[in-house]
């Protein structure tokens, strides 16, 4: 009795996750769920969820279902196999529907085969490299599952950056005096500062800025006082910067200490984080970078959006809680479309125009955001005295004025 | 240039002979291959943090409790977790190694993967020869050349000293004169991670502190002790100098090979190795039984 | 030769040799195992964790070789694992070579960059040629870096073709191949070349004394070692589709280590027994929300255990404990029996047997 009892209880249980499964729409957040670029992700994931359930969920051909997340530590940081064994165990274990997230560009190009390989839509939210989107135009049959919701690519983030240059440039020469203010360039010796670097020697020049020289440190160094003590001898008004890894938070600190009159402008991940004023001991004043989060009104829907996020997690969203758009995305057009099937949803993604937090979202051929004002660019920000302070653009509502070192 | 050189090598070879002293200690005298000695560094660094930090005790007596309670850490774990196994030296090596990985683990669990900052001890720069040198690298110089001094003293002017540089020498014959081999081992292993907890007190607001800082000092630790010799202090030093210039002359003569100053203390490390395989001022083992 | 025949032909050797020990059943039925695994489970997800565990399992046989024969400890096998990674990678990619070629080559150009490092180390004894071999991958991901676009810099290549077209057909070239690997180190492992190579690992100089040329010997071994290790890394590459600088990481070389001494060093079935039970554990924790994150937490202090415990490794551990040697012929015997299979000598003196005068 008691057995039978027992086989039936089994029975439901086993049935139970199908039976959700065919009511819930399963959406994976593959991310290094130890690490900040993980928390962002599942953070930015949560908040869309709750809000379109709490709405009814997505309409699917009339039938409203509900998203239920599955949360997938891909532990890319530190092993590429267990990101693309964390992916397969996703979509054919978890049977997830859609896979978001990603972060590091080794290991999520990994990630890209598996998700290809199973024909799932998998958007991402992290990795900037460009063959990610280069592999959909190289071979679109197989890979045209794959869109990159956030960040733009890196030739593309090198063109907002000389946007913002262009903008300050003016504010530049008259504060530092000189008609040709001297620009350091310090880039990572990696794939993606590549096309910046070349394009910074042919911009910069063009700007009436005069490169002295390139210095390329490890992503990871601790201790960059041999270039610093170049730059200060090259006379540089301006470092313009390059740099994801931690060494970015020694090039700020370093860059204090010496108390160099030379302003650090450019791409700076770690200065793109909350604990940035912390890990450089309070020093990292007046580093700019390029974000992607502020409280702007880049599209009508950032403030909100940052807003709520800071009050329910605590902490300002990175890059990475782009996976709320990638969901508000999914949502328009898994509606739009009447179904989930990854093929019909393409053509549907590659069609639309969407409203994100970050930005107005389109895609490009290589299925990568197109880059514009008024589309996707990003913003730009300077630490001043403990805070972020958005700068760039300019004309947007809720920018502040660029600062100088020197300046109070 | 040249002073930009001198100075910056000096400072940051002063920090790797910091790091290797110990673990060169440790292995000229128990034979023991500790790869958890930058793990304890890493793990004194936090101490720091938290205590300074978060707690908001002042620098002197957060390092102090720092490197006590490092070292407390570090006998407890010799004793559960090395002497055990002692005779066996892969077993060692691996069991440092697991060492090491709970330890990152442990860090990553409590205070998570991002990066941390520690203030430091004295702010400003001062001016080495026309070179702006921040104080707080002035600082772990004068740090290391204390330590320097002080662990001179200790192997060459105590009677404990004798002991260590007798079982260092011969093991056995040690061991029949009447010296207790694994209390002069324990002792050592003491102070080797003692030494190691001073740098990463001194170097932590240095550089960034998170959970894989342990990784890039070991191999440089290795290089360092490679070259100058394992089991001698002043082969160490010197070792560390040599890695220290090296790695200052790649930066500053090739600013865009930066990137490469890991790869060149290396190779050096490989070229040493090729040519005199004992290092520099290593003795040459017997094979011994 | 009927097929009746030959099956009690088979059936006859497999009562004779492999069913008279514990150690060599458990064997044959692992084999087995191995081979029938995609009839049993024919899930991808298993597959894929099975066909990196068969990978992993020829990497960790490849250093026992060297480490626990030939007393080579190298900190750094990842070297030779890369290389084939890269390399095949490479051919594959650039000069079009079809996939199974360029794995064979991958295999070649890691056994030649093995007999270089063996060559460079000849001169070098315990720790210090752990440093070295410690430093030979991390000069190589100085020297890919440099050249970003030949090696693809931090991302690596990628857009490599699997050798076979579905996942059942890939894990069984994996588990092929691993079988024929581990076997054919067994092989010569477990032959006079595998004694001289523990004669060198004891005591080189009283080797050379006897006449046997070391040199070759280490370099041999260097070389076998590199192969192994190579193809296993070609493999990889093709499996994963893509070859990046996580294939020369240091963390990869210390798993090496790892799995060798926890398995048991010296052995060669050790280290693979180790890979086939940690690998899909920790695989296993990590697919849990709570435990995932502590996995390599667990993994150590696991590890950790075992040292403690069994300083010699897992499987010399439990070989004790289910067979015992004979001690008139030397060779093995269930642990329950009485009397040696071989030479029927008692294999435990029994009370009235020490009383007794010797024969």
């Amino acid at each position: 009795m008691a057995r039978h009892f027992l086989i039936a209880a089994a029975g439901m249980l086993a049935a139970a996750p199908a039976a959700f499964a065919q009511g819930t729409i399963k959406i994976a957040v593959v991310g290094p769920m130890a690490f900040v670029q993980g928390e962002n992700h599942w953070a930015g994931a949560e908040m869309a969820r709750d809000e379109i359930n709490k709405a009814g969920g997505i309409s699917v051909g009339g039938k409203k279902r509900n998203i239920e997340l599955v949360r997938v530590d891909s532990n890319e940081i530190q092993s590429v196999p267990d990101a693309t064994n964390a992916m397969e165990r996703a979509i054919t274990r978890e049977k997830a529907d859609f896979v978001i997230g990603g972060f590091r560009s080794e290991a999520v190009l990994a990630m890209q085969e598996v998700a290809m390989d199973n024909k799932k839509i998998f958007l991402g939210c992290g990795a900037a490299d460009a063959k990610l989107g280069a592999n959909v135009e190289k071979n679109y049959e197989r890979y045209k599952y794959w869109f990159r919701v956030s960040p733009l690519n890196s030739p593309d983030l090198g063109r907002t950056l000389f946007a913002v240059l262009g903008s300050i440039a003016g504010q530049v020469r008259a504060d530092m005096k000189k008609e040709t203010p001297k620009v350091a360039i310090l880039a990572e010796k990696v794939i993606w500062t590549e096309a910046i670097v070349k394009a910074a020697h042919d911009n910069l020049p063009k700007m009436k800025m005069e490169v002295v020289g390139l210095w390329q440190p490890s992503p990871t160094a601790t201790d960059v006082t041999a270039e610093l003590a170049a730059i200060d001898r090259a006379g540089a008004d301006m470092v313009f910067t390059a740099l994801s890894g931690p060494v970015g938070i020694v090039v700020a600190r370093q860059m204090a200490e010496r108390k160099m009159h030379a302003v650090a402008f450019g791409i700076n991940v770690e200065a793109q984080k909350d604990g940035f004023w912390e890990a450089t001991a309070g020093k990292g004043n007046y580093v700019a970078t390029l974000d992607t989060y502020g409280e702007v009104e880049m599209t009508p829907l950032m403030i909100p959006f940052v807003r709520a996020f800071k009050e329910r997690f605590h902490k300002s969203p990175t890059y990475n809680a782009a996976t709320y758009d990638a969901i508000n995305l999914l949502k328009t057009v898994i509606e739009k479309a009447g179904t989930t099937d990854a093929n019909k949803l393409v053509p549907v993604l590659e069609q639309t125009q969407s409203v994100g937090t970050g930005g107005q979202l389109e895609f490009t051929k290589s299925h990568d955001p197109v880059w514009g004002i008024g589309k996707t660019t990003g913003i730009a920000v300077q630490w001043q005295n403990g805070r972020k302070v958005p700068f760039w653009p300019p004309q947007v509502k809720g920018m502040q004025k660029f600062g100088f070192p020197g300046q109070t | 240039m040249l002073q930009d050189i001198l100075v910056t090598g000096l400072v940051n070879g002063s920090t790797y002979a910091l790091l290797a002293i110990g673990f060169s200690l440790i292995f000229g005298v128990a034979r023991i291959v500790n790869v958890a000695h930058t793990a304890f560094y890493m793990v004194a660094a936090y101490c720091l943090y938290t205590l300074l930090v978060q707690g908001g005790l002042g620098v002197p007596l957060s390092g102090a409790l720092a490197v006590v309670s490092v070292t407390l850490l570090s006998v407890i774990c010799y004793r559960l977790v090395i002497e055990p196994v002692r005779q066996h030296e892969a077993a060692v090596l691996i069991a440092t190694i697991a060492l090491a990985l709970i330890f990152q683990e442990t860090v990553l669990r409590i205070f998570g993967g991002s990066y941390l900052g520690v203030p430091s001890a004295i702010d400003g720069v001062a001016h080495l020869f026309g070179i702006a040198v921040p104080k707080q690298r002035l600082l772990i110089l004068i740090v290391a050349g204390a330590m320097l001094a002080g662990t001179w003293v200790l192997l060459y002017r105590t009677r404990f000293g004798l002991a260590v540089r007798a079982t260092a020498n011969d093991l056995e014959v040690a061991n029949l004169m009447g010296m207790n081999v694994n209390r002069v081992a324990m002792a050592t292993v003491g102070i080797s991670v003692a030494l190691a907890a001073v740098a990463g007190v001194s170097v932590a607001p240095v550089f960034v502190v998170d959970p894989f800082m342990w990784l890039a000092p070991l191999v440089t630790v290795l290089s360092t002790v490679v070259i100058g010799g394992l089991g001698s202090i002043h082969g160490s030093v010197i070792g560390a100098m040599i890695i220290g210039y090296v790695e200052a002359i790649t930066v500053f003569a090739l600013p865009q090979g930066a990137f490469l100053k890991g790869a060149v203390a290396l190779s050096m490390m490989v070229i040493v190795l090729l040519v005199r395989p004992e290092g520099l001022f290593g003795v040459a083992f017997e094979e011994e039984r | 030769m009927s097929p009746a025949f030959l099956a009690r032909r088979v059936w006859a050797q497999l009562r004779g040799e492999v069913l008279v020990l514990p150690s060599r059943t458990l064997a044959a039925a692992w084999v087995a195992a191995v081979l029938l695994l995609p009839l049993v489970l024919p899930d991808p997800y298993v597959l894929r964790v099975a066909a990196m565990t068969c990978i992993f399992a020829a990497f960790a046989a490849s250093w026992d070789l060297l480490a626990g024969y030939t007393g080579q400890v190298n900190f750094g096998h990842a070297l030779f694992f890369g290389t084939g990674a890269y390399s095949s990678a490479l051919l594959s990619l650039r000069l079009g070579l079809s996939s199974w070629i360029a794995v064979g080559a991958g295999g070649l150009i890691a056994t030649a960059i093995g007999l270089g490092v063996g060559y460079l180390c000849l001169r070098l004894r315990g720790s210090y040629l752990s440093f070295a071999t410690l430093a030979f991958p991390l000069i190589l991901i100085g020297i890919l870096f440099a050249f970003p676009d030949f090696s693809g810099g931090e991302l690596g290549l990628s857009g490599l073709q699997p050798l076979a077209a579905s996942r059942v057909g890939n894990y069984y070239v994996a588990a092929g191949a691993m079988l024929i690997l581990v076997f054919g180190i067994w092989a010569f492992a477990d032959s006079r070349f595998g004694l001289i190579l523990h004669a060198i690992r004891d005591d080189e100089l009283a080797a050379r004394a006897a006449g046997i040329d070391t040199t070759r010997y280490k370099m041999a071994a260097f070389g076998i070692s590199a192969a192994v290790a190579g193809v296993a890394g070609a493999l990889y590459a093709h499996f994963m589709r893509g070859a990046g600088p996580s294939t020369l990481e240091t963390a990869l070389s210390f798993q090496a280590v790892i799995w060798g001494v926890f398995g048991g060093l010296a052995t060669i079935y050790g280290p693979v027994t180790a890979v086939f039970m940690l690998y899909p554990l920790t695989e296993w924790l990590g697919s849990f929300s709570t435990f995932g994150e502590l996995r390599l937490l667990i993994f150590a202090v696991v590890v950790l255990l075992v040292l403690l415990f069994m300083p010699r490794g897992l499987t010399p551990w439990v070989r004790d404990r289910i067979e015992t040697r004979c001690p008139r012929c030397k060779q093995q015997n269930p642990a329950w029996r009485k009397d040696c299979r071989i030479c029927a000598a008692p294999l435990r003196l029994s009370g009235a047997a020490l009383t007794q005068s010797p024969r």
